[in-house]
């Protein structure tokens, strides 16, 4: 019982938090840039594998009235924009994992995850771009010379590298995990209640 | 990205987003066309048969494969006409907007002729679905379908023209009397001066290279129309000098104070005169002069030249409407050979006007 009665007294009188701590090194604001690097990145990979998705369709919808025997194999621009937006999709799981409202969540962690998205939206962005025109003038021209499918899958897969740098870049970004939250720390009852 | 809705064409950094692959087909086209060493070989021919096989190893392939000879120069003239008509559709087809519009622009010029073709049959009541047959294949216009219909000119107008690309220049210049009463060609000159001076506005609202290079092949263009009707209307014409001034389009280096002093001239040394002053036109007329080329050949040659800077550039669509104007002239030089060919002229046969 007495064991009882100094837990008690132990649990009104610390100080232990029991959700985030804010100090100035783990801010409230902190999560801001955390939300802003997970919507940077989809938002943006999306928008690159949109526009890749289209622009090839145009082409292939052109070479496909003449030749529709070809137009399986001129599929692969699409496909290629696609895993442009997966990227977008695999470092947003990554990122909404750390934000938790029971974690610490420090400005560097929040600033590293805003980087992070950033890079995988634009270099996404970038690819999805590339792939787009690249799919449309090579499967026109495929569409005219079978032998070119091999060259427009190099080039293809040339531009989805562009993404995939990024994915890396933002995967290493992601992966710094920072829980200490030094400083005093600001609100009188930090999480205590 | 802001570039992602815009309607005129890009620049350096987006033009081929849109328009690449039809640039890079129409170059590849372009390589095609015959060169020096391959009209060398045409000259040398004995007869039409000869230069049908000659023929096998250029681009234009077994084009004449299924004609029953003797091979007619006609013949050669429709058949590789009808090869420059499928490149065009075939670029054509894959176009969007704004090239689509300009090609539209480039056909328009047919369409003008095709027009007055049919304007001339319907005046003298032939059948109009004969003519049909006869209209230059790059301005064919859709309802030429409902043309068994027509029956006089005012039918032709009401029913026809009005639906055609060309209303626009037909309803500002011609009412349903004139084409009764006008003078065809001065109808044909009329329209052409409409359409060439929309084509350089919409040239010029283009922007960019496409309008640094058009602006310079319409000019001309212009210029040779003036030219043209000037030294045509003299003699027993009844165009009147308010008349002829009326039918000079409104663009070029000879506007506006060449065409004023062009629509007061009476005879041949005053227009030469007056051309003394532009450096381009002079020696037009001094070489006729010397040897036999005359105006239209200094005409073509120079147009020749125009069109073949127009390739030098890049990111504009000036390279499009040049190259249908080679390949005419082309099929020109080819005709000029088989002809001379043909009737045994050997002699003349190198006035014919190389292109690259």
């Amino acid at each position: 019982m007495f064991q009882l009665l100094s837990f008690l007294l132990a649990a009104a009188n610390t100080t232990t938090p029991v959700g985030r701590i804010i100090t100035d090194a783990c801010p409230v604001y902190a999560p801001f840039f955390g939300a802003m690097g997970v919507t940077a990145a989809l938002v943006f990979t999306v928008m690159g594998a949109a526009y890749g998705t289209a622009k090839a369709s145009v082409g292939i919808s052109n070479m496909g009235v003449m030749k529709p025997d070809l137009v399986i194999k001129a599929f692969i621009p699409v496909i290629f924009a696609g895993v442009i937006a997966i990227y977008g999709l695999i470092i947003c799981v990554i990122l909404v994992g750390g934000i938790k409202p029971n974690a610490n969540y420090t400005l560097m962690k929040s600033f590293t995850d805003l980087g992070a998205g950033l890079t995988v939206g634009l270099c996404g962005l970038a690819a999805g771009m590339a792939i787009g025109i690249v799919g449309d003038s090579g499967v026109r021209a495929f569409g005219q010379q079978p032998k070119l499918y091999v060259i427009m899958m190099l080039i293809l897969i040339f531009s989805e590298a562009l993404g995939l740098y990024g994915l890396i870049i933002g995967i290493l970004l992601s992966s710094v995990s920072d829980s200490y939250c030094p400083g005093a720390m600001l609100s009188p009852d930090n999480g205590t209640k | 990205m802001g570039l992602f809705g815009g309607r005129k064409h890009g620049g350096l950094f987006t033009f081929n987003k849109d328009d690449g692959y039809l640039e890079a087909i129409l170059r590849g086209f372009k390589k095609g066309i015959l060169s020096r060493s391959d009209y060398n070989n045409l000259c040398q021919c004995d007869n039409l048969e000869d230069m049908k096989m000659h023929f096998i190893s250029t681009d234009y392939g077994d084009f004449l494969a299924g004609e029953p000879s003797p091979i007619h120069t006609t013949t050669i003239a429709e058949k590789a006409t009808c090869k420059l008509v499928n490149e065009f559709n075939h670029i054509r087809n894959q176009a969007i907007e704004p090239l689509s519009t300009f090609m539209d622009f480039i056909s328009y010029g047919y369409m003008i002729d095709n027009v007055v073709l049919l304007i001339t049959g319907t005046l003298h009541e032939r059948d109009i679905s004969e003519l049909v047959d006869k209209c230059h294949p790059l301005g064919l216009f859709k309802s030429m379908a409902t043309l068994s219909v027509v029956h006089n000119v005012a039918d032709l107008y009401n029913n026809v023209l009005i639906d055609t690309p060309l209303a626009p220049y037909i309803q500002g210049c011609l009412s349903e009397e004139d084409l009764d009463e006008m003078n065809i060609e001065i109808i044909r000159n009329t329209l052409y001066k409409a359409y060439l001076e929309d084509f350089y506005n919409y040239c010029k609202y283009l922007g960019g290279q496409t309008e640094l290079v058009m602006s310079d092949i319409l000019k001309f263009e212009a210029d040779r129309r003036s030219i043209n009707i000037t030294i045509n209307s003299f003699g027993a014409t009844e165009l009147s000098k308010d008349d002829r001034e009326k039918l000079y389009p409104q663009l070029g280096l000879l506007y506006p104070e060449g065409t004023g002093k062009l629509g007061k001239a009476e005879d041949v040394d005053q227009v030469r005169g007056i051309l003394e002053v532009y450096s381009t036109y002079r020696s037009f007329f001094s070489d006729g002069v010397n040897n036999e080329k005359s105006l239209e050949d200094s005409f073509f040659e120079h147009e020749v030249h125009l069109n073949r800077m127009a390739f030098e550039d890049q990111y504009g669509y000036g390279v499009f409407y040049a190259y249908i104007k080679l390949r005419e002239q082309e099929i020109r030089n080819i005709v000029w050979i088989a002809e001379c060919i043909s009737q045994n002229m050997k002699q003349k046969m190198n006035q014919y006007i190389p292109i690259f």
